[in-house]
Formats: C-alpha cells, sequence, structure tokens
C-alpha cells in the first residue's frame, strides 16, 4: 500500500490516543456532540485532517517551546543587574537563521495545506462516483425549530414529505442535505456525522454526510440566531434499508386516527406528574441516554394505555385552541404552514426542538407554558402576524401583552394524549 | 547663553498679541490642573491617561459580563440568567472588550509613548487627538446607555448578523431601540478610531526627531503606525456596512432585508473585511509592546529587527485577505474556501517569525525576569498556543467541525487575553515609572502575574475540549448529558481566579499611584527614547531638548555615547531657543463641544427622532465653527539652563 501521510498520522493518532486517553475517560471528549466519535466519511475527514494539524503544530510547539525554556533559563540574569553590569554581545540577528526558520516554517504548512485542499473538494459535495446513490432531502431553519422535507416521498395531493426537528435518514447511504431557512441564518450541525455549513437567507447551501451505520445522532443550531438560539436543537436518526423505507411508508400515511369505542368510559385521568418545572429544567433522562435506538423504535408504535376518549377529547381541542392555523396535521383539522408539522408527531423522541424527550410530562410541560421552556418562541409569541398565546396587534405587529390562548392542565392532558396518538 | 536670550526676546516681542482683544468663546483655556485642563486638554500624556482609565474601566465591565455569562454556564441547565439576559450579554462583553477595552488601551500606549518615542512634543494635530477621546467616549456611552432602557442592551452579537438586525426580528415587545444603538455606538467609535490613526500616521511620518529614519523606529512606534494604516483601510467597511444597516432600519431599505431581495452575506463580507483586520488591529501593538519589553530585560538588541518590522508590514497586508476564513461555513464554494484557506496559513508565517526573533532575543542575553518581563514571556507562550490553535482553523475542513464552538472561544482568548491583554498589562508594569514616577512592588506585581497566569489557563485551556466535544459558543443553556458539565465547571472556577488575579493586578497599581515607591529616570536601564526625558513625569513639553537619533536604539546610544551626546544637545539648546523656544499647543474646549454634538444626535437618532437628532447635530456644528475659528494658539516655553521652564499660555503667542 502507498504511504499517505494521513493514514500514517491517523494510525499514530490512534495509537497515542493515549495521550488523550484521561480525556476521554473523563468524558471531555466523548459526548453525544463529540467530533472525535465520528460516524460517517465527512467527520472522518474532517477529524483526519484536524489530527494533521494537531501533530504538525504539536512538534513546532515541542521544538520552539523546548528553545524558549532553554533560553530563558540558561540566559538568565546571575545576580542583580545595574548599568554597571557589563552588557552581554549587543548582537542583532542573523539572516540566515532567520530565512532558514522562515523556510521551516513554509514546509511545515505544506504538510497542512495538501490534506486540507483534498478535504475541502471532498466533503464539498457527495463524490461523483456515488452521486447516483445519494439520497436528497431539505432541511429548513426557522427561529427556533428545523423543518426537513423530502423531495424524494411525494404524497397524493398534499406535496413532499414534511417532518420537524427529528431527520431520519438512510444508513450506509450518502445524503445531500440542501440547507434553506425562513428566517434568519441558522447552521445544520450533526458533530458525529460531519460540520456544519450555514443556513443562508437568499443563498442555496447545502452539504452531505453519511452514516456509517444505523444510530442516533445529536445535533444543534450552531449559528446564534436570536433569543432561544441555545434550545434550537434536532436529532438525526440513520436507519437499514428496511427500516428506513417502512418509516417512510408509515410517515406517507395521513394521521392515525383512534376511534373511541362505543361504551367509551368518561374520559380518565392520564396518571402523570404535572407540577410546574422550573425554567431550563431538564428535559432527558438516562434511560433514554443508554439506548436511545431503543427508544426510538418503542415510539414507532401505539401506546398500551391510550385513551380513546382523551385522544377524540384532545382533537378537539386542537381545533378549538387554534393550533391548527399554524400546525399541519394531514388528515386531520390541521392545515397551518408556520409550524412544525404534527402528523406523526407521536412517533418522534422529542419535543420542542430536540429540547424535551418527548414524555408526556415534557409535552405537558410545553404545552401549557411554552415560554418557560423555549422563551420567545413563536408559538407563545405569535408568527408572520398570527398571534400565538400572546396577542398581537394586527396593525403594528407588537404584542399587546393580553393573553390570545391559554391551556389548563385539564385540557393539555386531553391534547397531550391526542398529540401522542399521530404515531 | 546671552545671545540666545536676546535673539528670542527680539522674535518674540513684535507678536505679542493681547488676548483681551479675542471674543470670550475664542479665548484659549489655560488651566494647567483641574477638571478643565482634562476637558480641555491637548497634551498627548494627558488624553494617553484619560484613554487608559476609561479603558481599564471596560476593562472591568467587561470582566464582570464574562464572570455572569461563567456563572450562568458553571452547571449545566442554569438559571442563573436569561437567555435574552445572556445574549445582551455575550453582544456587549465582546464589544465592550474589543471597541472600549484593548483598542483603547492601545490607543492610550500609542498616545502616551509614540510620541514620547519619536523624540516628538506632542502629536501632529493636538485638538483633533482630544477630539479623539471625546468621541471614543461618546460611543462608549451610546453603545452601554441601552443596559438602562427598557430596550435593554444590543442583543444581535458583536459581529452582528443580518438579517437578526432587522427590525423584524428585533424584540416584539419593546421598540426595540438596542440594535440602532449598537449601529450607532459603534459608527462613532469609528470616528474616533479613523481620526486618532490618521493623527499618529501623520505625527510619525513628520515629526521624528531628526536622525530618526523609519529604520531606526523603535517596534512600538512601527507598530503603531501599521496599526493605524490597518485601521484607516478596514473601518470604511463597517462604516458603508453599518450605514446600510442603518438605513434599512430607519428608513426601510432593503440592503440586508431578504423580504426586499438583500442579501445578508454581503454584510459578513463587509463586516469581516473590517473584522479581520482589526484582529490585527488588537494584536500589533502588543507586539510593539512586546518588542520593546524583551530587549529591555535581555539588555540586548531586538532580534532580527528588519524582519520583525517586514513581518508586521506583511501580517498587516495579508490580514485584508483572509477575511472569509470568517466564512468557511457560509458555502463559499470549493475554490473560495481553498484560498482563503490557504491565505489563512500564509499569515502564520511572519507570525512565527516575530515569535523567533523574541527567542532569538533573549538568547544570549542578561534576562532579568520583573513583572514586565514576566507578563511579557507568559505573552510569548500564550500567544504561541492561540497561534497554532489559528492554524487548526486555517485547515477549512477541521474549521467546519471547529466554527462558532467553544474551540473558537479558546483560540481566540489565547490570542486575545494570553495575547494582547498580558501585553498591555506588561505595558502598564513597563511604563508605570515613567508615567507616575512610582513603581509597582515586584512581589505584588509577579503574584498578580502567576494568578493571572493561571486562572486563564484553567478557563480558557478546557474550552478547547468543549469545542471539540461540539458544545456551540453563543448558548445560554446546556443539557448535563452532553458531557460538557466538568469542562464548564471547570472554566468557571478559572475565571474566578482569574479575576482574583485582575483584582490583585489593579489593587496594586491603584495603590502604587497612590502611595507606590518613588522610582525617578530610568528605571529598567531602557534602550528608547521615552526613557531620556527629563523627569518622570515627564513635562508637558517632554524634552527640554529636541534629541537627535544617532542609532536604531537611541536611548542605549544616548547613554553608550554620554559626552558626544552632552555637547550635541547643548548646541541644540541655543539652536532651538534662538527659534523662539519651544512651541507648544493651546488648549481648547471644542473638541468636547464638538463631540457632546455627536451624543446628543447619535442618541436621538438610534430613537428615530429625528428633530432631536438635528439638534446634535446643531450643537456639534458650532463647536466645529468654533474650531476652526478660533485660530490657531499655541504658546512658547524657554527653559534654562538649570532647567526651570518660563513662559505659557497667554504669555506669548504666536
Amino acid at each position: 500500500m502507498r504511504f499517505s501521510p494521513v493514514r500514517f498520522l491517523r494510525r499514530s493518532a490512534a495509537t497515542s490516543a493515549l495521550l488523550t486517553l484521561p480525556l476521554l475517560l473523563g468524558g471531555w471528549l466523548s459526548g453525544p456532540q463529540s467530533t472525535f466519535d465520528v460516524k460517517g466519511p465527512v467527520a472522518r475527514t474532517q477529524l483526519d485532517v484536524f489530527y494533521v494539524t494537531v501533530w504538525v503544530t504539536l512538534l513546532i510547539f515541542v521544538l520552539v517551546a523546548a528553545v524558549l525554556a532553554y533560553a530563558t533559563i540558561k540566559f538568565r540574569a546571575r545576580g542583580p543587574i545595574d548599568k554597571n553590569t557589563p552588557v552581554p554581545d549587543q548582537g542583532h540577528g542573523n539572516p540566515f537563521v532567520e530565512l532558514g526558520l522562515i523556510g521551516a516554517s513554509i514546509a511545515a504548512l505544506v504538510v497542512i495545506a495538501v490534506p486540507t485542499l483534498k478535504a475541502i473538494w471532498y466533503t464539498y459535495d457527495v463524490p461523483e462516483e456515488q452521486r447516483a446513490n445519494a439520497y436528497e432531502v431539505t432541511a429548513r431553519g426557522l427561529q427556533w425549530w428545523f423543518q426537513f422535507e423530502y423531495p424524494a416521498e411525494q404524497i397524493d395531493g398534499s406535496g413532499q414529505l414534511v417532518t420537524g426537528n427529528e431527520l431520519v435518514i438512510p444508513a450506509g447511504r450518502p445524503v445531500r442535505i440542501n440547507l434553506r431557512t425562513s428566517d434568519v441564518i441558522h447552521a445544520f450541525w450533526v458533530p458525529k456525522l460531519g460540520g456544519k455549513v450555514d443556513m443562508m437567507p437568499n443563498r442555496g447551501n447545502h452539504l452531505w454526510l453519511q452514516a456509517d451505520e444505523p444510530g442516533y445522532f445529536w445535533g444543534q443550531c450552531a449559528e446564534y440566531c436570536g433569543e432561544s438560539h441555545a434550545v434550537m436543537r434536532f436529532r438525526v436518526i440513520a436507519l437499514g434499508k428496511e427500516d428506513f423505507a417502512a418509516w417512510v411508508e408509515n410517515q406517507k400515511k395521513p394521521a392515525r386516527t383512534v376511534t373511541p369505542p362505543a361504551d367509551a368510559p368518561k374520559a380518565a385521568f392520564a396518571s402523570y406528574d404535572m407540577t410546574p418545572k422550573k425554567r431550563n429544567a431538564p428535559g432527558y433522562t438516562a434511560e433514554f441516554d443508554a439506548n436511545p435506538m431503543a427508544a426510538w423504535t418503542a415510539f414507532q408504535f401505539p401506546e398500551k394505555d391510550e385513551e380513546p376518549a382523551l385522544v377524540a377529547q384532545g382533537r378537539a381541542l386542537f381545533k378549538e385552541k387554534n393550533c391548527i392555523t399554524c400546525h399541519s396535521v394531514r388528515g386531520h383539522e390541521g392545515i397551518g404552514v408556520n409550524a412544525p408539522d404534527l402528523t406523526h408527531f407521536g412517533s418522534r423522541t422529542t419535543v420542542a426542538a430536540g429540547l424535551l424527550e418527548n414524555s408526556k410530562p415534557n409535552l405537558h410541560r410545553w404545552i401549557v407554558d411554552p415560554n418557560n421552556v423555549k422563551p420567545g418562541n413563536k408559538m407563545y409569541m405569535g408568527v408572520n402576524g398570527m398571534a400565538g398565546y400572546m396577542e398581537m396587534d394586527p396593525a403594528t405587529k407588537t404584542m399587546t401583552g393580553k393573553v390570545h390562548i391559554a391551556v389548563n392542565d385539564t385540557e393539555a392532558r386531553a391534547i397531550v394524549e391526542y398529540l401522542h396518538s399521530l404515531k | 547663553m546671552a545671545t540666545a536670550t536676546l535673539k528670542s526676546a527680539a522674535y518674540t516681542a513684535p507678536d505679542a498679541a493681547k488676548p483681551s482683544a479675542r471674543p470670550w468663546f475664542f479665548t484659549r483655556p489655560a488651566a494647567k490642573t483641574g477638571l478643565v485642563s482634562w476637558l480641555t486638554t491637548v497634551d498627548h500624556k494627558k488624553i494617553g491617561l484619560l484613554y487608559a482609565v476609561t479603558a481599564l474601566f471596560f476593562f472591568l465591565v467587561g470582566g464582570v459580563e464574562a464572570l455572569m455569562i461563567r456563572v450562568q454556564l458553571a452547571v449545566p441547565n442554569n438559571t442563573f440568567i436569561s437567555h435574552q439576559l445572556y445574549n445582551e450579554l455575550f453582544t456587549m462583553h465582546a464589544t465592550t472588550m474589543i471597541f472600549l477595552a484593548v483598542m483603547p488601551l492601545s490607543a492610550a500606549f500609542f498616545n502616551y509613548m509614540m510620541p514620547l518615542q519619536i523624540g516628538a512634543r506632542d502629536v501632529a494635530f493636538p485638538r483633533l487627538n482630544g477630539f479623539a477621546f471625546w468621541v471614543f467616549l461618546v460611543g462608549a456611552i451610546v453603545l452601554n446607555v441601552g443596559w438602562f432602557t427598557r430596550a435593554g442592551a444590543p442583543d444581535v452579537g458583536w459581529f452582528g448578523y443580518a438579517p437578526l438586525t432587522s427590525t423584524a426580528y428585533s424584540n416584539q415587545f419593546a421598540g426595540d431601540s438596542s440594535t440602532d444603538l449598537w449601529i450607532m455606538g459603534l459608527q462613532i467609535l469609528g470616528v474616533s478610531s479613523v481620526i486618532g490613526s490618521l493623527n499618529f500616521i501623520v505625527t510619525i511620518i513628520n515629526m521624528r526627531a531628526p536622525g530618526l529614519t523609519m529604520m531606526r523606529l523603535p517596534v512600538f512606534t512601527w507598530m503603531t503606525l501599521f496599526t493605524a494604516f490597518l485601521i484607516i483601510l478596514s473601518f470604511p467597511a463597517i462604516t458603508i456596512a453599518l450605514v446600510e444597516l442603518m438605513m434599512d432600519r430607519s428608513f426601510g431599505t432593503g440592503f440586508f432585508e431578504v423580504a426586499k431581495g438583500g442579501m445578508p452575506i454581503l454584510w459578513q463580507h463587509l463586516f469581516w473585511i473590517f473584522g479581520h483586520p482589526e484582529v490585527y488591529i488588537l494584536i500589533l501593538p502588543a507586539m510593539g509592546i512586546i518588542s520593546e519589553i524583551l530587549p529591555t530585560f535581555s539588555r540586548k538588541p531586538l532580534f532580527g529587527y528588519p524582519i520583525v518590522v517586514f513581518s508586521g508590514a506583511v501580517i498587516g497586508f495579508l490580514g485584508f485577505g483572509v477575511w472569509s476564513h470568517h466564512m468557511f461555513t457560509t458555502g463559499l464554494g470549493t475554490m473560495a474556501t481553498a484560498a482563503f484557506s490557504l491565505a489563512t496559513m500564509a499569515i502564520a508565517v511572519p507570525t512565527g517569525v516575530k515569535i523567533f526573533n523574541w527567542v532569538g532575543t533573549l538568547w544570549g542575553g542578561q534576562i532579568s525576569t520583573r513583572t514586565p518581563m514576566m507578563f511579557a514571556l507568559g505573552f510569548i507562550w500564550m500567544f504561541m498556543m492561540g497561534g497554532f490553535s489559528g492554524v487548526m482553523h486555517s485547515a477549512a475542513p477541521a474549521d467546519a467541525q471547529q466554527q462558532d464552538s467553544y474551540f473558537v472561544v479558546a483560540h481566540f482568548h489565547y490570542v486575545l487575553i494570553g495575547g494582547s491583554i498580558f501585553a498591555l498589562l506588561a505595558g502598564i508594569h513597563f511604563w508605570f515609572p515613567l508615567v507616575f514616577g512610582r513603581i509597582v512592588s515586584e512581589f505584588w506585581g509577579k503574584l498578580s502575574f502567576w494568578i493571572i497566569f493561571i486562572g486563564f489557563n484553567v478557563t480558557f485551556f478546557p474550552m478547547h475540549f468543549l469545542g471539540l466535544n461540539g458544545m456551540p459558543r453563543r448558548t445560554a443553556v446546556y443539557d448535563g448529558n452532553m458531557g460538557w458539565n466538568s469542562a464548564n465547571l471547570t472554566a468557571t472556577i478559572g475565571a474566578f481566579i482569574l479575576a482574583i488575579g485582575i483584582g490583585i493586578y489593579f489593587t496594586v497599581i491603584v495603590y502604587t499611584y497612590l502611595k507606590g515607591k518613588k522610582a525617578t529616570g530610568d528605571v529598567w536601564d531602557a534602550r528608547t527614547l521615552e526613557w531620556s526625558v527629563p523627569t518622570t513625569p515627564p513635562p508637558e513639553h517632554n524634552f527640554h531638548i529636541t534629541p537627535t537619533v544617532h542609532a536604531r536604539d537611541a536611548y542605549w546610544y544616548e547613554k553608550t555615547h554620554a559626552k558626544e551626546i552632552a555637547a550635541e544637545k547643548e548646541k541644540h539648546a541655543q539652536e532651538e531657543e534662538s527659534h523662539g523656544g519651544i512651541h507648544m499647543p493651546s488648549q481648547s474646549w471644542f473638541p468636547i463641544i464638538t463631540a457632546t454634538g455627536m451624543l446628543i444626535g447619535g442618541l436621538f437618532f438610534a430613537h428615530h427622532h429625528f428633530l432631536g437628532a438635528i439638534a446634535g447635530g446643531c450643537v456639534m456644528l458650532i463647536g466645529i465653527i468654533g474650531w476652526a475659528f478660533e485660530g490657531p494658539g499655541g504658546y512658547h516655553l524657554h527653559i534654562a539652563k538649570d532647567g526651570t521652564v518660563t513662559g505659557g499660555e497667554g504669555q506669548d503667542t504666536h
């Protein structure tokens, strides 16, 4: 095999991982968004280039630092100095030393430049020979959530398949993602799969990535985009060929309708803790993190303790509370386009743009007091001239401070039950 | 001497005008002490001190903002401050540290030291120099006034990326003027920087002492010159961008408005073609200070002076060709990404050259590790680390992961604190005896150095790992399951250690100013002309006799050729007196009046009260007219052989 400096450095990096081992053990480089725990060719190429820069600069650092430390110690003045102490040689420099060092620096930079240039072209777009095999999706950033559109999956009479905040992709296959925004600049970043690219207004950006194996990945908006930028998150779920096909098939179906049995009992209260949570209260659990793929799979099936009567009540409230003006539930009443499509909301593992796990208490918390979860969010503030939970003066498009929609605990329980039924 | 006195008397007598003949509002103020002397000063040293005190105040303000950010991030899911306040804090922390702390602190050194280093009695345009300071203060007020209004402080980031700055995305609860204040504040600060820089350029080109050829200039003066050129060449870009944004917000134009077909990417190009040279505006003065301190405490000339100067020029030049490396993730395409990637790598060469030369300066010297030298050595180490992480960003594919992550935050704090701030703190200790005639205690100076050094590294080194572990910047809150908890907590602890170090540093400085050990004259056995002043602190006219420069380290040469210099000075003293004595500029009220007009106009304009803005413009106009018609002013001082000074404002006019 031909000698490749990148491969050599990668291998030396792997073997000398001992250096970073304490940090990996301490969890400093092994989080769900680690750029070291790469799961695809794009992220791997970027990490390779990073390793080249690390080794080259580390070598220079060691050399210069050694000389600097030696000079500082060796030429330290012995005893106090005053104006009568004999002065050292007043040398002004040495052109040969200077030129030699400039030459050496340029040589070191060439070592970095070559793999950099190769990687720039490789990471820019799906390689020519794989282009026919690439799967195309569109990711759209909005304050403060992501919409994912599947131009390859057309639904009769409803256009392309649209989901929100969880991007499901086929594993082992390049995915070309068109990046769009509907308001300000956002950036699409799934560190384990690849570096970020911005979603620029009036500009059609794209990136490509590939997940080697099925898996569940954390992503986050990486460009400051306003008040709730910190909580604008999303997930990427890579599925094997059959699983992906099955997922697409289910997503293309209209929303699931639960028919209450004729002898429906009076809606009973679902039992979960609904004590108001503190602002920024965590919405994740260790059980979920232990096996997120298993959790995701579980979300694809109707819940066993589903209460059909409560679902029906929730569906009515969903309409009554005007949720339908912004949200779509294909096959049910929702027709809005300003907010995430909720047709298969129950099959998503998170709510509020990847912020909270989609558990009933978390969804309840989000519906009852959205501004507490995500300050400034458009469901609360209103968007595109439409009022949200707060009233908006249509003339000035400013908030009047009055409440427009209020959801109490009982109502929220029903809406939660309805949304969770949308598998 | 008799002939000299006679000549000077003969020269000044016919011109002696009666001050009372001028209208009262054109009378030049003559106070040399007290408030009026500061408000009307044209003395580059007083202006330098005004810059320094204001900059250090804002440095502490920016530090408190940083601490609040670190407290919020100490633990996951924290509720110490709201998202909105967090966004305001990181915006104002950056804006404050860049425009209101590091730049003016550099300007303080330019003002105070550069004329002394070139053997001049003041800058070329003394009133303009005062004006630059007052305008700076106005800009600082306009930027910060938002803290006290309902709209809050600016929250668009110091980079203000369109279209987030558009009125469409401003806070819907309040008539959001915070972005307008940000625009106006930066615009006013730009005026100050450009005026100050033009002044420095003209001063360095025209007012050097006899014999001070360009290749004998102290490196700090060279870096002043390069910085000034960077400012006048880069600020027009941000000025244009800010004017366009102001038009969008105030008059409904569509430069950056997406709905009107505007191009948000245009903002980024305009911003960074200013913003990248700005990085060098922050670091070149620091490099200049280091290039003065290292030779002094090694008792040896700077290694490779011409290369150090030339590399400064190359950095300044290349600095205009790398702006898009801030935009690697905006979808530039392969060719532009490759070009900017390579250009960015290229800039590492002249930067590396400087480090090699500093090490070369130490080599073979007699290094005394006094406090300024400790900060200077710390600078080399920290700046080197910041430089290396910079090389890592230059590789665009690696940068795709690092951009807008904490890795970048770690990188630029290594260059800006470990670089700029360390050098500025070194400069304060180094020149303190010259400016105040007192010397900072070695023990307390070194203690503050070590605490700052440790605190700084504990704060910012973990951020490299946070970034590589996927933590994005500008996020007010993070979840506890991301593996970021311990690194964040470490960083916050480090931030408080750093704060303690800075606290000790400033306490010691203030104590020394009030009660410190007296130290007069050339305390460090220094090499450049500023140390040849007759007294410390220097008199208003700087030098009794304009020095003549014979070599690169001019004062070192004077000390080693004392006899021949003494004879030469004697001769020059006579010549100077025969030309009428030392010509000094008169003080003036008009710089501060004109700047006040800008304050009134700026505040009203930012709140879209255009009548008020016009009123402010009128005040400004009055200031300018008064400035133009108050006459050139100026007076003469005469130095007797024993050093006594006679003459002054109103006693003999041109």
